[in-house]
């Protein structure tokens, strides 16, 4: 997948607002791999809502969200597992960890669909964020910053062309944000993807290459 | 361990799946109880009977005093038997045809003359008579003539005859130790032919001929003779039916009680049977209904975890799978158990009825095995594609 193109999208919720001043919704959006994108907004702008219609979690919107200019509308069941599985990752603001399951088998879960990294590699990130001593405690006893983290990893151990950073950094300190986009940024470069961050103010200090405001 | 496994395994309820598991088996064994039963028992009733169709009746004119000295017919006329094929219950009629000339016979076994009588024979229409059809036919001019004796006959011998003159007593297996000769004199003929026995019929009381053999004889022998049978036989749908007791009284016509009880009772086996079947079946149902609702709440309380597991890119099969993997685990667990039991609760049983009839057949549980089978696929089936319409309504986030 080499591109993602929104096609005059509005979510339905927004149907009846005339004050919608946006860069997205109700406008030509394009995304294309190797660059690197911030969607700004404040609450209740739809940035979730952004997110989850990339990911083809929600469908209730008018306008068209086109993958290589094919609309997502025809894809099937199997195909959205395919562009989950290798295309499209995604960090979820409520990061959707499995509190049962220990750090590294929540990252262990997702990569066994794949295989993409060793334990190894996951190990290290582990370390490089500081929660190398995490790797067998339990989700549901880490503190949020903590699990953030775990899901930044989790995002990163599949192939992708995109990756979608839902806040990724609410609840972290400078070093560790600064320690997370660089793993991000040098991941995504390895994979030659498209990296797309949402942010309510703060934000990863990168290079971003174009800033749409939703 | 599988992680999709240790994740989804939350919130299991054991009491549940106990609940449904052995309200399942006992709705399965009821079931194949109620019908391996059933297919074990019914020879007893139906038992001797192979030369016959199951559900026929003899019919024929009571005999009364006043009939007697009247001189009233105790034949059935062309019309009076179209009468009785036009009965609602009736499937089929045919009639008893008699030789119309003597026959003297003698029975011997090993050589031992145990009978020398003169004798008629009785023929009816090939159709009512069920044996393969190699054995049971007639070419004209043979001196070889098949023959079906009634078992009092054998009985006679058995116990009476053989006992005296210690002779071997005769079982169905041994029917060819028995030398039957016809001599036949009439119409300036005199002929002998050898009777070929096979088989013993405890609801016919006549010696039975190939209804071939029969029409050839009388138009060889008796050329130009014919009488009106004195007795049909009749199939019908329900021997219970009891509009057939109704006609037979208005008609004055009388069959043999014995036989219409033995098929009573068949009948009444049949509804038994169907009935405790169906509450096994039923019982099956209400268990089908606990493992969906357990499913469902498992389903239910576990929603989110699997809505994330769809997120990050399993698809809904995989999610599918344990739970699947577990209703299957589940079932097959139920069959094989369903099995054992009827195995040793039929080993009980059998071994009360083989005390009861030592002639019964062994028969064997292949029939319950393929309807367990069968039960197994329908409930399995139901239960796959019902744990995956609610894993796909996660997907389209209808729950």
């Amino acid at each position: 997948m080499n591109k993602i193109e929104m096609h005059a999208v509005l979510p339905q919720v927004f149907s009846q607002r005339t004050d919608l001043n946006s860069e997205i919704w109700q406008n030509e959006v394009l995304f294309e791999k190797n660059h690197l994108y911030l969607v700004e907004a404040d609450s209740g702008k739809g940035k979730s809502t952004f997110c989850s219609y990339i990911i083809g979690y929600r469908s209730d919107y008018t306008g068209n969200v086109d993958f290589d200019g094919v609309s997502t509308f025809g894809l099937k069941v199997k195909d959205w597992v395919e562009v989950r599985k290798y295309h499209i990752s995604h960090l979820f603001q409520e990061l959707r960890l499995f509190p049962e399951l220990s750090a590294y088998e929540n990252v262990e879960i997702k990569n066994k669909l794949t295989g993409f990294k060793t334990r190894k590699q996951i190990e290290d990130w582990f370390e490089m964020l500081g929660i190398g001593d995490k790797l067998d405690a339990k989700i549901g006893r880490m503190s949020f910053g903590q699990q953030q983290r775990v899901a930044m990893i989790r995002a990163l151990v599949q192939p992708f062309d995109f990756i979608l950073a839902d806040e990724p950094i609410s609840h972290l300190d400078d070093t560790n944000s600064q320690i997370m986009g660089d793993i991000m940024m040098t991941e995504a470069k390895a994979q030659g993807a498209g990296v797309i961050v949402t942010s309510i103010g703060k934000h990863m200090d990168l290079n971003y290459e174009k800033t749409y405001r939703l | 361990m599988n992680l999709v496994w240790k994740l989804l395994r939350q919130h299991i309820s054991v009491p549940q799946f106990a609940g449904f598991f052995f309200a399942n088996l006992f709705g399965m064994l009821i079931v194949l109880l109620g019908f391996q039963f059933y297919k074990d028992v019914l020879p007893v009733f139906t038992q001797g009977d192979s030369f016959m169709k199951a559900d026929y009746l003899i019919m024929s004119k009571k005999i009364s005093t006043a009939g007697t000295i009247s001189g009233s017919s105790n034949t059935f006329s062309k019309s009076e038997k179209d009468d009785v094929e036009a009965q609602k219950f009736t499937k089929k009629v045919g009639e008893f045809t008699s030789t119309e000339y003597k026959v003297d016979a003698s029975m011997g076994v090993n050589g031992q003359s145990v009978l020398n009588s003169e004798l008629f024979f009785e023929s009816v229409p090939d159709g009512f008579v069920d044996v393969p059809l190699k054995d049971w036919q007639y070419k004209e001019g043979s001196k070889e003539v098949p023959i079906i004796l009634p078992r009092t006959y054998i009985n006679m011998y058995n116990f009476g005859f053989a006992q005296s003159h210690s002779l071997p007593k005769i079982s169905d297996g041994l029917v060819g130790m028995i030398d039957f000769s016809i001599f036949i004199n009439e119409n300036g003929h005199q002929d002998r032919y050898k009777g070929k026995v096979i088989g013993f019929s405890n609801r016919l009381n006549t010696i039975l001929v190939p209804q071939k053999f029969m029409d050839w004889s009388n138009n060889y022998y008796s050329a130009g003779k014919h009488s009106d049978p004195t007795r049909l036989i009749v199939e019908v749908g329900n021997p219970a039916d009891d509009h057939i007791a109704k006609y037979l009284d208005k008609k004055g016509y009388e069959i043999d009680s014995d036989k219409l009880d033995a098929q009573k009772t068949t009948y009444f086996l049949k509804m038994v049977v169907t009935l405790v079947m169906g509450v096994g079946v039923v019982i099956s149902i209400l268990s089908f209904y606990i493992l969906m609702l357990s499913i469902y709440l498992l389903v239910q309380k576990n929603s989110s975890k699997l809505e994330n597991l769809l997120l990050i890119g399993y698809s809904p099969n995989k999610v599918a799978k344990p739970y699947q993997l577990l209703t299957i685990g589940l079932n097959v667990a139920v069959l094989l158990i369903a099995w054992i039991i009827l195995f040793f609760v039929r080993e009980y049983y059998m071994g009360v009825i083989e005390t009861l009839f030592p002639d019964i057949e062994e028969g064997s549980m292949l029939w319950s095995v393929v309807v367990g089978l069968i039960l197994f696929l329908i409930v399995t089936v139901m239960n796959q594609l019902a744990i995956r319409r609610k894993i796909m309504r996660i997907w389209y986030r209808k729950d």
